[in-house]
């Protein structure tokens, strides 16, 4: 019995003497972490630290323990410590926690417009805003440095390059068409709505080995995961009436969204330069839907269909009349469907795609029949890996199969291609001032009959606490435009080579950032007609042509933003590329 | 035979008083966090002396970690060192520090609390509030989510419509709130708080004083 007493009494935590553990905790420069919460695990023994990063509290624990260590924004820490004796001079270190602020982004070349991070240069919502953009996603770009106002083609123009060489990609899917089709002196919109994007992207070079077939630059959209309003609405202006409807449960989602549009009415209180016969009408539907089977997974679906009719006479001093007469009938559909997961908290991550597009153009020029078709079914996995301390890896592989049709007058040449490509990426973080992305992509296309392989590097380094500077490089290449394919079956592809070196500040809602380029053309396709220059959009090549075309486009250009001094002031960007193709 | 029960009597009785004692230990200390977090200015409460009682409640829970309440309470204090902070980005780092605590609160709880909902809720209130421009739609769309959840486990929950209440009162007129607005919510709220009783003396038991501050304020 008395035994029991004394076990009981033994066991009691009075029958042992206290303990100090003082000691010091600094961040990894040695700067002292006030308010920092320093305890012995397992215990209720712990404190918080001084202004200068002090602490000191009692315990009864004994032998060993575990000292652990948190701090608000910094990592916590385990250390074992002996507790025969008091502990005195402690010191623990702190690392902070990798976030946007203190980690190095790779930015060589790339715009963003996000919500989410807070380093993008633009919000979503800049670029419905964007003055003179007109609530077009493209029209919007046109304003960054280094991409182009062309005011009389479809198309994006960055750094000299053509339209053609700017891809436009949705959810990872290439968009075939992505622009109304274009007529000679007339701008073209974008198709798509740009309250249907949360993210964009826009590079004008140097982007990643995810992408391919285009030398210039590609503008990446990710749709909404969710409609933001349920129920009916209206719009109506001057341009265009349209209706939309959202409909949304807990793990799905509808949109539809109708439109007519009809210049006519805008053309007669803004005086034109064109003669119209038929003012530009279009008309356009699309529907959405979105499923959340689990947690982490979407599924999105989005068909859309459009169609537009005109009819001009253009200026043509070639012409007896002085004028040529135009009528253009379009008719596009786009179907996609995605669906992405993440599984282990997010460590690795699935991005799979499918789409169809289809584009019909019936022109008839002065009096000649056009017309042109094309038809493009493309499937897309990437896999990612989230491996420790952020660094990643991504693989991946698309193919697409592509088909042509182009008439003249009754005569009509037909294409098919089949385009495979495979790629693999990974961004490492050195430290967290230095990261790199290394990306290798890999082409096959069945009417060059050849392969390519092209090497993309991006470097960043953290040059201040707002500062930083990125390099990038890499080899791009991109089929020749289809319609030198029809009569020459021999080119190969076109390639640029791009070297970017970029510096930004971004500090208080202001943003400066500067970059120099190079960009190198080689094997363009070049046709010999022994004419002038026709910038005819429509005309179909007669010339030989070979693989012979070179050129180079270098250049600064700079971008400033202040959202702070005054408010709803805008970012203003200068250019300045001199540049020779041939 | 009779040493063997004797013996067994006392281990029971040993081991009840060292689980007793834990959970003693427990109880005080989180009724003495507790108290100093109740006795802190709610209009201006002091920072330092706010991180203390966090950190506090951080302790308690990393020793107890079968309980939700200390890391209920821990997500609790920073969410008002995140409303009190100065700058985005502090505030920004307590909202975050907030959000994993709750959702550790989760994790242990089991099933859906309302209580931790509406900590979830009030979480992205204030998160909304440090940035409301740019945030106003991603969070106002959250808080709405939390407080739904919240009414669906429990709607008694006074703190649900004091949330509900104080969302109105300090959205501005022009677009839809006010103290006019504000105020059948809280009176809502204060009808709730008056059948309210807590389950113990450590389970959450806030938001009455602020919401007869805040009507007292709309009967000016």
């Amino acid at each position: 019995m008395k035994f029991f007493i004394y076990l009981l009494l033994s066991i009691s935590p009075l029958a042992h003497a206290q303990k100090t553990v003082s000691g010091k905790i600094t961040d990894k420069k040695g700067h002292a972490l006030p308010g920092a919460n320093v305890f012995l695990k397992g215990t209720y023994d712990g404190t918080t630290s001084d202004a200068n990063g002090i602490f000191s509290f009692q315990t009864f624990e004994k032998d060993t323990a575990t000292l652990a260590a948190t701090y608000v924004g910094y990592e916590a820490t385990e250390q074992k410590i002996g507790l025969k004796d008091n502990v005195n001079d402690i010191s623990v270190k702190l690392e902070e926690l990798a976030k946007e602020l203190n980690t190095v982004v790779i930015t060589a070349g790339a715009f963003e417009a996000s919500d989410e991070k807070r380093m993008a240069m633009l919000k979503p919502l800049d670029i419905v805003t964007t003055a003179g953009a007109a609530a077009d996603i493209t029209g919007a770009m046109q304003f960054l440095p280094g991409a182009q106002r062309v005011g009389e083609q479809e198309g994006l123009f960055v750094r000299g390059g053509s339209g053609q060489e700017t891809k436009v990609v949705i959810d990872g899917m290439i968009v075939q068409n992505s622009f109304f089709s274009s007529l000679p002196d007339v701008q073209s919109r974008g198709r798509f709505n740009p309250f249907m994007f949360k993210g964009t992207s826009f590079s004008t070079g140097g982007y990643s080995a995810q992408y391919g077939q285009a030398l210039s630059s590609v503008l990446l959209l990710n749709t909404t995961d969710k409609v933001s309003n349920n129920g009916l609405g209206i719009s109506l202006n001057l341009a265009n009436a349209g209706l939309n409807y959202d409909y949304a449960t807990k793990n799905q989602s509808i949109s539809a969204v109708a439109y007519y549009g009809n210049l006519k009415p805008l053309f007669a209180l803004v005086k034109q330069n064109v003669e119209w016969l038929h003012e530009p009408e279009f008309k356009g539907s699309s529907l959405t839907y979105r499923l959340r089977p689990r947690k982490n997974g979407v599924l999105k679906v989005y068909g859309m269909y459009s169609d537009s009719d005109l009819s001009m006479n253009s200026r043509d001093p070639a012409s007896e009349s002085g004028k040529t007469k135009l009528d253009l009938q379009n008719k596009n559909s786009f179907v996609t469907s995605t669906y992405t997961d993440s599984w282990k908290d997010g460590r690795w991550s699935l991005n799979s795609g499918f789409s169809y597009s289809r584009n019909n153009d019936n022109t008839t020029l002065a009096g000649f029949n056009f017309n042109r078709f094309d038809e493009r079914t493309q499937a897309r996995i990437v896999l990612s890996r989230l491996l420790s301390g952020n660094n990643t890896i991504l693989f991946g592989a698309e193919a697409h199969a592509i088909r042509l049709k182009n008439g003249f007058d009754g005569k009509f040449y037909d294409l098919k291609d089949r385009y495979t490509a495979a790629f693999i990426e990974s961004e490492i973080y050195i430290t967290r001032e230095l990261a790199g992305r290394i990306g290798l992509r890999t082409e096959y296309s069945s009417i060059l009959k050849d392969v390519n392989l092209a090497p993309r590097l991006s470097f960043a380094y953290k040059t201040g606490k707002y500062s930083q500077i990125s390099l990038a490089a890499g080899q791009f290449y991109q089929n020749p435009d289809y319609k030198y394919l029809y009569t020459n079956k021999n080119l190969g592809y076109e390639r640029a080579d791009h070297l970017i070196l970029n510096y930004q500040i971004i500090k208080n809602q202001r943003t400066f950032r500067a970059e120099a380029f190079y960009k190198n053309y080689a094997q363009l396709v070049r046709e010999f007609t022994g004419q002038k220059y026709d910038a005819d959009p429509y005309r179909f090549p007669w010339g030989e042509t070979n693989n012979a075309g070179k050129g180079y486009a270098r250049g600064f250009d700079f971008f400033w933003r202040d959202q702070k001094t005054i408010k709803n002031f805008d970012y203003w960007s200068y250019s300045t590329r001199p540049s020779t193709t041939s | 035979m009779m040493k063997k029960t004797m013996f067994t009597i006392f281990a029971f009785a040993f081991s009840v008083c060292v689980v007793l004692a834990q959970n003693e230990k427990y109880s005080q200390a989180m009724t003495a966090s507790i108290q100093a977090l109740n006795g802190l200015d709610k209009t201006k409460p002091d920072p330092k002396a706010l991180q203390d009682i966090a950190n506090q409640f951080e302790r308690i829970a990393a020793a107890e970690p079968k309980e939700w309440l200390p890391k209920y309470y821990a997500g609790y204090s920073n969410v008002i060192l995140g409303f009190i902070g100065t700058g985005l980005d502090e505030k920004d780092k307590y909202l975050e520090k907030a959000s994993a605590l709750l959702k550790d609160a989760e994790a242990i709880a089991g099933k859906p609390n309302d209580e931790i909902l509406v900590m979830q809720a009030f979480q992205s209130q204030i998160h909304l509030a440090a940035d409301a421009t740019n945030r106003w739609e991603a969070d106002g769309a959250k808080f709405v989510e939390y407080v739904a959840s919240a009414k669906k486990v429990n709607a008694e929950n006074p703190r649900i419509y004091y949330l509900e209440a104080s969302s109105a009162f300090f959205t501005p007129e022009e677009f839809g709130g006010g103290k006019k607005a504000a105020k059948p919510l809280l009176e809502k709220a204060s009808q709730k708080f008056a059948a309210f009783k807590p389950e113990t003396n450590i389970h959450p038991d806030w938001g009455k004083s602020e919401t007869e501050w805040m009507l007292a304020q709309t009967n000016q």
